[in-house]
């Protein structure tokens, strides 16, 4: 008991058994989902972002196809997730006391961008619209299709995931140059 | 619809994601310049323990099946490089977003979200002119890699994670090596 208490206080642990553990998330989902959900779902989050933002789009578009069929409006099993993944996070970085209201991240960032908290912003947001954008395209996001879609084999998870490594690579030298 | 259910999913996930490092910037963007490979780590352990899980529960029988994520080559692949450029330019990922939130990270909570919020109305508005077309080329629908290559799906997920494991071999090496060499310097 004090080990598992010691190991839940820890602010990092090795990145294998946290993806293990993320394995075994996607199998109790398999089976939690096959027993609620009239068809299994495994994990994601770019899907909650659609039905979350759904009465938005609606207001600007009635008749839309999208957020009138596809992702409707609504507190689905996928918003329910994305609010455990918020709880999750919180509750990890409380115990291990590493919770901390911030406008910028570590000193990476700041050595290579600067300390200026508009910067940071605008970067964040125009990533997060194009992220949400190719998730959409794609069928997924990192974890909606390269996680449960590579667990079930599927070829797309892993076009998916050639596709983002190449283009995150030629990102990363381009914006870190000579330091890359 | 129970909501204790994702929200418990949901929960071991973040707090997975956290524990993983994958809510702090450097983590993210490290992996694209090799100098830390965490993400492929955690992406790849993942995915070896949850395809022998889910099979597993299939052939037994415990679960009727299993969700198959549809491919369209074109969409995954330019989905995949229009997401890799976000995710290396901000270090974030869609769940990450999420998890880093509880961190108190506002730059997740603020620009992060609502970003999002804004791509996904973008994509929802853009839908039938930019979906149905590219979704279209090369579609092979729900298929997956054993029928592809017509091999039994232990076969593949034994050459996955012996592929996996001599990945991770050699990229310990590498890295212990490295550190050696700076060390001497």
């Amino acid at each position: 008991m004090n080990w598992l208490i010691t190991q839940l206080r820890k602010p990092e642990w090795s990145p294998y058994v946290a993806g293990a553990g993320l394995g075994l998330v996607t199998i109790l989902a398999l089976v939690l989902s096959s027993a609620h959900l009239p068809a299994p779902s495994l994990i994601g989050a770019s899907g909650a972002y659609e039905n979350l933002v759904a009465p938005a789009g609606l207001a600007v578009d009635p008749k839309n196809t999208y957020f009138n069929y596809i992702m409707p409006p609504g507190l689905t099993w996928s918003v329910w997730i994305l609010a455990g993944v918020f709880l999750g996070g919180l509750a990890s970085a409380l115990l291990s006391r590493t919770f901390k209201w911030r406008a910028l991240p570590d000193r990476q960032w700041t050595e290579v961008f600067g300390k200026s908290v508009a910067r940071r912003w605008v970067i964040v947001f125009l990533a997060a619209v194009l992220l949400e954008y190719a998730a959409g395209i794609a069928g997924g996001c990192t974890s909606g299709l390269a996680i449960s879609g590579g667990v079930v084999l599927a070829p797309a998870s892993f076009i998916f995931i050639a596709g983002m490594f190449a283009s995150g690579i030629v990102t990363a030298m381009l914006l870190y140059r000579k330091r890359y | 619809m129970t909501i204790i259910a994702p929200i418990l999913i949901g929960f071991l996930f973040g707090f997975l994601l956290h524990k993983g490092g994958m809510t702090r910037y450097h983590k993210i963007v490290n992996v694209f310049r090799f100098t830390d490979m965490a993400v492929l780590k955690f992406m790849m352990s993942s995915l070896v323990v949850g395809m022998i899980g889910i099979y597993l529960l299939t052939d037994l029988g415990v679960v009727a099946s299993m969700p198959i994520t549809p491919t369209f080559v074109v969409g995954n692949l330019v989905g995949g490089l229009l997401f890799g450029v976000g995710m290396a330019a901000a270090g974030v990922c869609a769940a990450p977003i999420a998890a880093g939130s509880g961190e108190g990270r506002l730059d997740y909570i603020f620009p992060g979200i609502f970003g999002m919020l804004v791509g996904a109305m973008l994509f929802g508005l853009t839908y039938n002119q930019v979906y149905p077309a590219i979704s279209k080329i090369a579609n092979e629908g729900p298929i997956v890699l054993p029928e592809v290559i017509d091999a039994n799906h232990w076969l593949v997920i034994g050459l996955f994670a012996a592929i996996t494991i001599v990945l991770f071999y050699a990229l310990e090496r590498a890295i212990r090596l490295r550190r050696n060499r700076v060390a001497s310097e």
